[in-house]
């Protein structure tokens, strides 16, 4: 076996931890958050918590984000439960002040696997950053 | 967070081996049999629907609630007929304390019948929505519904303010539990009955069951008091939060997560109409005066109006019901939004065959037929009938009497 054949991954996993250093080291915790997870796209990275922690069953809840990357004009926030195929039953607000924002009034009705979706917009594109969470 | 994990097979094998060894020795289905072992995932679930009763607080859109003096206006206001345009029909007619707060009709019936089943009371002050259609975002403005509709009391709020002011005892009731006595404005006075009767039925949540005795043992490892509920009831609460999926929808304390769903029951009132439910009460509640985005909301901060602001309307909400609790269920015939299905037996068999096909889900997938043998059947309505309490409230209720303003 060549170096060539041997070297493509182990470079290939070295870019990929510069990468994801530079995109970590591009977008840090927010300042005074404590808690919080990172969602990583093409075009943006946000950090995002909910309040309360963790996310209640049937009782509702906000989060506040903040993004990294190109300007953004319009943020939607919406829960998606994909082993039962339903969203919420609820229209979340957002609020938006650059790249930080808050969505009020979500509300996840059930207790199991749920998908919390971000679809960001912006004159770069437009991108749906997504975290999964299981609620018992 | 941690993920979810099924132990339900596992569950079922265990029962069924524990059946076997009380067929095996003579004992009875239903009895008391050692503790089963649940895995740490169903304990979780079953932990979550507990502990009863949950701490209690006044709801801060009613200025009135959780007051004595308005609990005993609201009590007398809710047995008096004359608050019925005919004066022959009070709340009590179609809620009757001697049945569980319901009237054992498939659809209830004031002045006329009208198209669903009359809902319990018990524990409606943890309800996020209020009717089987969540028309409603409050007690008070729910307790104005019937006073309203001709088909059931249909008062109005002219023939309800000008009761109070001319009644010395209403009167009299109304100044106790407001602070004034009922002014000029008929909408005003109107909404304070709302208020007052929501005062009185908050009071109506229900004592603990056989379940709740259990979870607390289950939740302290008490092994000998875990022993105590029955082997039928367990293996029924096994289904329950496990192969039933019961507990998506029945979550939590009081056994609903408080939205709506489409459970597969026909929703033609008679040929040729039909009821849309959550649809239809979504619509009801944004052209509602009496809701918490409104003027007689007594909480300046809208503290609790997140609900209404959001709520969102898809046309997968027609024929969609309010998922009820199950507290004292088995007191509580007939079942589902137009009493279709007479008893519990009936509402298990009904969900084991269900009709797919019938369900207006919009592609969801929460309902499935389950298939359930006989045995499995019975054990889930003995679980249901373990959330029963053995000496309902409503007994204390009728003692207690009307001392509004003797």
């Amino acid at each position: 076996m060549g170096p060539w054949r041997l070297g493509g991954p182990v470079l290939a996993a070295a870019l990929a931890l510069v990468l994801t250093a530079d995109r970590a080291a591009a977008c840090p915790r927010p300042q005074g958050w404590t808690g919080g997870a990172e969602l990583a796209g093409e075009l943006w990275t946000a950090w995002w918590r909910p309040e309360p922690a963790p996310i209640p069953v049937s009782a509702h809840f906000s989060i506040r984000f903040h993004l990294c990357g190109p300007p953004v004009d319009r943020v939607r926030v919406s829960g998606w439960m994909p082993d039962h195929r339903h969203g919420m039953n609820y229209r979340p607000a957002v609020s938006l002040n650059g790249l930080s924002g808050t969505a009020e009034g979500l509300l996840f009705h059930m207790p199991g696997r749920w998908r919390l979706i971000l679809d960001v917009r912006g004159a770069a594109g437009r991108e749906k950053l997504t975290a999964e969470t299981v609620l018992e | 967070m941690t993920p979810r994990r099924s132990g339900a097979p596992v569950v079922a094998r265990l029962a069924a081996g524990l059946a076997g060894f009380a067929i095996a020795f003579g004992m009875v289905s239903g009895m008391a049999a050692p503790a089963l072992d649940f895995t740490a995932g169903e304990k979780r679930r079953i932990l979550r629907h507990g502990p009863w009763p949950p701490a209690l607080a006044p709801n801060p859109s009613n200025r009135v609630s959780g007051k004595p003096a308005a609990i005993a206006f609201g009590r007398a206001l809710f047995f008096d007929p004359r608050l019925s345009v005919s004066g022959t029909v009070s709340c009590a007619s179609c809620h009757r304390p001697d049945r569980a707060w319901t009237d054992g009709l498939p659809r209830s019936r004031g002045h006329r019948t009208v198209d669903r089943n009359a809902l319990s009371l018990f524990n409606l002050r943890f309800n996020r929505w209020f009717g089987w259609d969540g028309a409603q975002d409050t007690l008070w403005a729910q307790n104005l519904r019937p006073l309203l509709d001709p088909r059931e009391m249909g008062v109005g709020p002219g023939g309800a303010a000008q009761l109070v002011r001319s009644d010395r005892e209403l009167s009299c009731g109304y100044r106790r539990a407001f602070g004034a006595a009922p002014g000029a404005d008929d909408e005003r006075v109107f909404v304070d009955l709302g208020k007052a009767l929501a005062a009185f039925l908050e009071t109506q949540v229900t004592g603990r069951t056989l379940f709740d005795e259990f979870r607390d043992a289950l939740a302290l490892g008490d092994a000998a008091g875990m022993a105590r509920y029955p082997a039928a009831a367990r293996r029924g609460l096994a289904l329950f939060i496990g192969r039933g999926n019961c507990a998506f929808c029945h979550f939590g304390p009081a056994f609903t997560n408080g939205e709506f769903a489409d459970a597969g029951v026909p929703h033609f009132i008679e040929p040729g109409r039909v009821d849309s439910g959550r649809l239809g009460g979504i619509r009801k509640l944004r052209r509602s005066p009496y809701t918490l985005l409104g003027s007689f909301n007594d909480d300046a901060q809208r503290s609790t109006a997140a609900k209404t602001r959001h709520v969102r309307l898809r046309q997968s909400n027609f024929g969609e019901f309010r998922v009820p609790g199950l507290r004292n269920v088995a007191l509580t015939a007939p079942y589902m939004h137009a009493g279709s299905l007479g008893t519990l037996a009936d509402v298990v068999r009904h969900y084991s065959t269900l009709d797919e096909e019938r369900l207006h889900a919009g592609g969801e997938r929460i309902l499935r037929r389950l298939d359930l043998g006989a045995r499995e059947q019975a054990d889930l309505v003995a679980f249901l009938e373990t959330l029963t309490e053995k000496k309902p409230l409503h007994e204390a209720t009728m003692k207690s009497g009307n001392a509004m303003c003797r």
